[in-house]
């Protein structure tokens, strides 16, 4: 009387268990249940270079590593051409089935690794860049970068002193870049997350993933509610769901019906200073970035 | 504290480049964790309040994956009656269903009724218990008795079924019209009990075709589950003639096809199931007939269903008022004299009590009058030593126990509760303390619950604890009924059954409240690679690593139905 297969809510995820429990991500941490995800989806044919950021830490102290696929411990700024060293080395001595990933935070990568990672995706190496998006230097005790948005409490930008800054927009950047391939995606919709993993996998040339990864100390959340927080920062179009193809086609992932941004900052004691209006400007911007986003589909659909 | 030695080595003792050499499952993180999430299985609200007993999240989440034999087996667990309860009962699970917050309550007795059709004609087979050499006598073959009866037969003990009437099914034989219950599915549900090995002997009145006294010296135990038979008298001025006629009489008639006996405008006294039954079946009759009731249609205890049908199909319903006076002209009934109520203070039931209004006495036209204004049992079969000791009902415990020996009682007659499902449900109950007595051991404290549910542990999930980011906002399905221009000409039966495309879709909009069905969330979900799935385990769907497992309560979040909690670490 078990398993009854119309109660399934995702795709079956692959069994293998790549990333080992005994890893020190903080409880509740979202870029943990992300590197599961994508290490099932990758599969033990994958080399990961990691610059600063948490998950050199999460990987655990030398000499354990808590996943067991080849792991490079770059430095800050070197991610992308690291990886894309690794592949230009592979494919000198023939080995083409590997996945080479680039897994960096956002501060390696809107701020630190920001011109590496736009000469790499300009010469278009072979590569799978993930940024796992947190909003902040987490690692080093919650400093802005600039992926923090606008409104947020951090270390650096305290009290009435909140960011003034919006965050920058990675995926029109790569975008720009005319990369084959570069989608947002977030641990809450797991089925979306592996099935962008797949299709990153079946394409040459350079690919980006940016992962929204909610962390429970730096967002000021309960650990329990990081998936929550993913999937409303997706209801709210926080962060929208979608792929760009080439650079040009924009392709929406879901469109779940909406919810008001104030749910979204609800849950998060980073932004519990911002006062009525504050918080209905966050949702102008949002609003005003969706239609933005809407007129991206609506171009790529004429073109098509 | 002493201080560690410094190793100095050349650059020859050193690898070439640091490379990890193991991974970190060394690392037993669940030290850092204060909480800890349990698996537990709950009892859903639905099966909670199901006066019979039955795992209606069982049978529902079983029809939804097309296991249609198994979601029988597992209704005949509780009831032989699923074709009955599917039916006429008020599905108190429905009002509890946590689904009515997201798209209206799942039509569960809509389910069970498909279950039970799909089976009416070819029942799977079930075999009896090992006979134990008990024998009991069960005197009404009522819904409490026979369903008292099934089980004995399960558990292995002999029954043998009592029925003054010339049929099996007491109150669902002669007291619900065949339009609510088509009478072949009473007989079909009742021979599926005969097959099982239970004698059902008709005709045979307890006090009078045979004693009490005889039955308690010849059986083991004797379970009384007479009902209600009786009319309570009108109370109003020349209420004694032939035209003053009680409601549960006159159904009786129409049910077993006999003359009614009733004038062409009746006047029906009362706002139970029985006002509303008789009044409906009369019409169909062809009937002028109307309602009089002496509260408002808030406080009427009839089935709130029955009420809107009834008006439907055009009945009127005078409300506030009564009879204090019945009119003849030479001996033929012209009218009666009413009076008009207003409510008062609230009287023992909790509704408020109708006060007469003095002087407002006005005439309805009728030639005869219906009382259906409650019933009452008959225990004039019992000896004179254990009636002196009862008052309107026997008074038994909600095992059926009384204070008297070998005599276990249920249904009507021990609860008044009036409705199919309490009967069956205390009829099972009463088979469970019988069974218990024969075998001397003691009853466990949640015997009433279906033996699929007895080992779990919480109870009723909460709407709060139901993720809804699992479930589409689907709208209930209700299944066809005859238009009311159609069924108030003929005893047909009102509302249709499910299609096989209904079923499947109402079915698979259960949330299935406290029951695991191995969505994966948990697994899927948890950063610390700490749960796996269980593998060839009946009572395990998955293992959490405690030793890994740091407690940050994901999978207790995102568990779409309340299976996970989290306790504090000791």
């Amino acid at each position: 009387m078990r398993a009854l297969p119309h109660l399934k809510q995702f795709t079956e995820v692959a069994e293998q268990e790549i990333m080992h429990s005994g890893h020190v991500a903080c409880p509740g941490c979202g870029a943990a249940i992300a590197m599961r995800l994508a290490l099932k989806t990758l599969g033990r044919r994958t080399i990961i270079v990691f610059p600063a950021c948490c998950w050199a830490v999460i990987d655990g102290p030398f000499p354990y590593s808590a996943c067991s696929v080849p792991v490079f411990q770059v430095a800050f700024e070197t991610a992308s051409i690291s990886a894309g060293a690794i592949r230009a080395g592979l494919d000198i001595t023939g080995k083409k089935d590997i996945n080479v990933v680039a897994w960096a935070g956002d501060g390696g990568t809107f701020d630190i690794g920001f011109g590496q990672l736009s000469a790499c995706a300009e010469r278009n190496d072979n590569i799978i860049y993930v940024c796992y998006d947190n909003e902040a230097y987490m690692n080093t005790g919650i400093q802005r970068s600039s992926a923090t948005p606008w409104g947020s409490w951090t270390t650096t930008t305290p009290g009435t002193d909140f960011k003034k800054e919006r965050k920058k927009n990675l995926l029109e950047i790569m975008a720009a870049h005319r990369i084959p391939y570069a989608a947002t995606t977030t641990v809450a919709y797991p089925d979306d997350l592996i099935r962008k993993f797949r299709k990153a996998m079946s394409i040459d040339g350079f690919k980006l993933i940016h992962i929204f990864s909610p962390c429970p100390p730096g967002h000021k959340a309960l650990e329990k509610d990081s998936i929550l927080e993913s999937r409303y920062a997706v209801e709210s179009r926080v962060f929208p769901l979608y792929e760009v193809e080439h650079g040009t086609h924009y392709k929406l992932s879901m469109d779940p019906p909406q919810r008001p941004v104030r749910d979204y900052l609800a849950l998060q004691g980073r932004f519990k200073h911002l006062t009525d209006e504050q918080r209905d400007f966050i949702q102008k911007s949002t609003d005003e970035e969706w239609a933005r986003l809407m007129h991206f589909m609506k171009v790529s659909e004429a073109v098509e | 504290m002493s201080q560690k030695p410094i190793i100095y080595k050349s650059w020859r003792e050193l690898p070439l480049m640091t490379a990890s050499m193991g991974d970190t499952t060394v690392n037993k993180t669940g030290s850092w964790r204060n909480v800890e999430p349990h698996h537990v299985e709950q009892v859903a609200p639905c099966s909670l309040r199901c006066p019979a007993g039955n795992d209606v999240v069982g049978f529902v989440t079983l029809a939804a994956a097309g296991k249609l034999e198994e979601a029988w087996h597992l209704l005949a667990e509780t009831t032989p009656f699923p074709g009955t309860c599917g039916r006429v009962c008020p599905h108190p699970c429905e009002t509890e269903c946590n689904r009515d917050h997201l798209g209206g309550a799942i039509n569960i007795h809509s389910v069970e009724r498909y279950i039970a059709d799909y089976f009416m004609d070819k029942p799977p087979e079930q075999k009896p218990g090992t006979f134990s050499g008990k024998h009991v006598a069960v005197i009404g073959s009522g819904p409490a008795g026979l369903s008292c009866a099934y089980h004995l037969k399960r558990f292995g003990h002999a029954a043998t079924v009592f029925e003054a009437h010339s049929k099996a099914g007491g109150m669902l034989r002669v007291g619900i019209p065949d339009y609510r219950l088509p009478p072949e599915v009473l007989d079909a549900e009742i021979r599926r009990i005969i097959d099982l090995g239970v004698e059902i002997i008709t005709g045979s009145r307890v006090g009078k075709d045979v004693s009490f006294d005889q039955l308690v010296h010849k059986f083991d135990a004797v379970f009384a589950a007479v009902g209600f038979t009786n009319s309570r008298p009108l109370g109003a001025e020349g209420d004694d003639g032939d035209d003053v006629v009680p409601g549960i009489e006159v159904l009786r008639k129409i049910n077993l096809g006999m003359d009614d006996g009733v004038g062409n405008k009746p006047l029906v006294v009362g706002g139970g199931n029985t006002a509303m039954d008789v009044a409906r079946s009369l019409l169909r009759k062809g009937k002028d007939v109307s309602v009089i009731y002496r509260r408002t249609r808030y406080e009427m205890p009839a089935i709130a269903e029955e009420i809107d049908e009834l008006l439907a199909e055009g009945i009127e319903i005078t409300f506030l008022a009564t009879p204090v006076e019945v009119l003849r002209e030479n001996g033929k009934m012209t009218g009666v004299k009413c009076i008009r109520m207003k409510l008062g203070e609230p009287d023992a039931s909790g509704r408020r009590r109708p006060v007469p209004i003095e002087g407002s006495e006005y005439v309805i036209e009728a030639d005869c009058v219906i009382t259906a204004i409650g019933e009452t049992t008959d225990l004039e079969f019992l000896p004179d030593d254990i009636r002196a000791k009862t008052s309107w009902n026997i008074p038994a415990d909600e095992l059926g126990r009384t204070a008297f020996d070998k005599l276990y009682a249920g249904g009507d007659v021990a609860d008044g509760a009036g409705t199919v499902t309490a009967a069956i449900g205390y009829g099972r109950r009463a088979a469970i303390a019988i069974d218990a007595a024969f075998r001397g051991k003691p009853v466990a404290d949640n015997a009433a619950m279906s033996p699929s549910l007895r080992e779990r542990t919480g109870y009723a999930i909460p709407f709060e604890e139901i993720n809804t980011a699992y479930f589409e906002d689907l709208p209930r399905s209700e299944p066809g009924s005859l238009k009311v221009s159609e069924r108030i000409k003929t005893l047909d039966e009102v509302h249709q059954g499910f299609s096989e495309a209904d079923l499947e879709k109402e079915a698979k909009r259960c949330f299935s409240c406290g029951t695991c069905p191995a969505c994966d969330n948990c697994y899927i979900f948890c950063p610390d690679a700490a749960i796996s799935k269980v593998k060839d385990d009946k009572n395990k769907l998955y293992l959490v690593d405690i030793e890994y497992c740091k407690g940050c309560g994901i999978c207790a979040a995102e568990c779409p139905r309340g299976c996970i909690v989290m306790k504090a670490v000791r």
